[in-house]
């Protein structure tokens, strides 16, 4: 409980920055949450199972995507946690259901059960070369380059509102995407 | 990508966002989709001489049940749209709305002569109401559900029925200004039932629309 607090204490301040705008703060935000979505993923569904990494993944997304659902006059922690256990139940939900395909296909289904710790079964830059041109290169050179937005909207000639519009969408995309793959 | 990278990514797309967004996308919603329902009302099936009818208390009455109802609707919608937050109060503020009106409606069936008994209970326009109310409810729902999808409801189902209750309450006090029927007994029947109605349809839809 008093750890809970703790966690509450340290974690607020940077949601609330973070909906303020600042990017640092939402960095070191999604950090945290990280590392203790991870221990909580592993201890639900098996420390060495390939999904951990991409329901870490997954939710820090729907994190990001869903600030606009965190009511500033309320706790941090209970919003953070009903959102993992959100998508946890929605990932053993979409499992319980592949199960019930032919038998053949469990072949399939459990290939990948040997990755390693931390390891990706999906892996967000195969799914990124699916998007349009211009938004993937945008984000490759935000990504790989480490160009701001800015910077990177002035290199493709575009606005700088534009280039945020076209990041925004293509998280937007790629969260639904990775939804239906891990399913 | 490493995860690492992810949330380099995701730094990059941070903006300021204003506080009260929940509130401003729930009652936009509720105003569009009223605003359909209510032109429908007034193009489709035409209001009852407002005029007269705003002198009955019976109009109040009935629009009171139904405007609490929907308040404390949205309520519970908002709620279940933050996920985390405590549903609180309002659903028993609501289940004691609905009980007390079933029992003025029951009391007076009670204390009607037997003659008039069915006709006060059916009323003229029995056979309508409720699936009018749950069709009305339609462009209410649609709007809510769009809305709340762009928040973050965890619990699908019962989202979808707060919702489809919202949608329903809202339709049937929108319903209000068409329906002339004056007992408390038939709107207790019939009007109740169409909210709920749209209540249970809300449920089944949403636990498919609202998955996000």
């Amino acid at each position: 409980m008093l750890q809970q607090e703790e966690t509450e204490e340290r974690l607020r301040p940077l949601m609330i920055r973070s909906l303020e705008g600042d990017s640092g703060a939402h960095r070191q935000l999604l950090g945290m949450l990280g590392r203790y979505l991870r221990g909580y993923f592993a201890r639900r569904i098996g420390a060495a199972t390939a999904e951990v990494e991409d329901l870490v993944q997954e939710t820090l997304l729907a994190v990001h995507l869903k600030r606009d659902s965190y009511d500033r006059s309320l706790p941090f922690t209970p919003w953070a946690y009903a959102l993992a256990r959100y998508k946890l139940i929605d990932h053993l939900r979409r499992r319980s259901r592949s199960i019930q395909v032919p038998l053949e296909d469990a072949g399939t289904l459990f290939a990948a059960e040997d990755a390693e710790e931390g390891a990706l079964r999906t892996d967000l830059d195969r799914l990124l070369q699916r998007l349009p041109d211009r938004q993937r290169t945008l984000i490759e050179e935000v990504k790989l380059q480490g160009l701001s937005i800015e910077e990177a909207a002035r290199k493709r000639g575009v606005t700088a509102v534009s280039a945020r519009v076209m990041l925004h969408r293509s998280l937007k995309w790629l969260n639904q995407v990775l939804r239906d793959e891990n399913g | 990508m490493r995860t690492a990278d992810l949330i380099e990514l995701l730094a990059r797309d941070v903006r300021a966002a204003p506080p009260g967004v929940v509130n401003r996308k729930l009652l936009a919603a509720l105003a569009a989709g009223g605003l359909v329902t209510l032109a429908i009302v007034a193009a489709g099936l035409r209001c009852q001489p407002l005029l007269e009818a705003a002198q009955q208390p019976w109009f109040w009455m009935k629009a009171a049940y139904t405007g609490v109802l929907t308040v404390a609707g949205a309520i519970i919608a908002r709620r279940l749209s933050i996920p985390g937050a405590r549903i609180g109060a309002a659903p028993l503020t609501a289940a004691m709305v609905v009980l007390a009106m079933l029992a003025v409606g029951a009391g007076q069936i009670y204390f009607a002569p037997p003659a008039e008994r069915l006709a006060l209970w059916l009323g003229h326009t029995w056979k309508v109401c409720s699936p009018l109310i749950l069709l009305l409810a339609i462009p209410i729902y649609a709007a809510l559900v769009t809305a709340m999808r762009g928040l973050a409801p965890t619990r699908p189902a019962l989202s979808g029925a707060a919702a489809g209750f919202v949608a329903g309450a809202l339709a049937a006090t929108l319903y209000g200004l068409h329906c002339p029927e004056q007992a408390a007994a038939f709107v207790a029947t019939w009007y109740t039932l169409g909210i709920a109605a749209a209540t249970a349809f809300g449920g089944l839809a949403g636990s498919r629309l609202l998955r996000w």
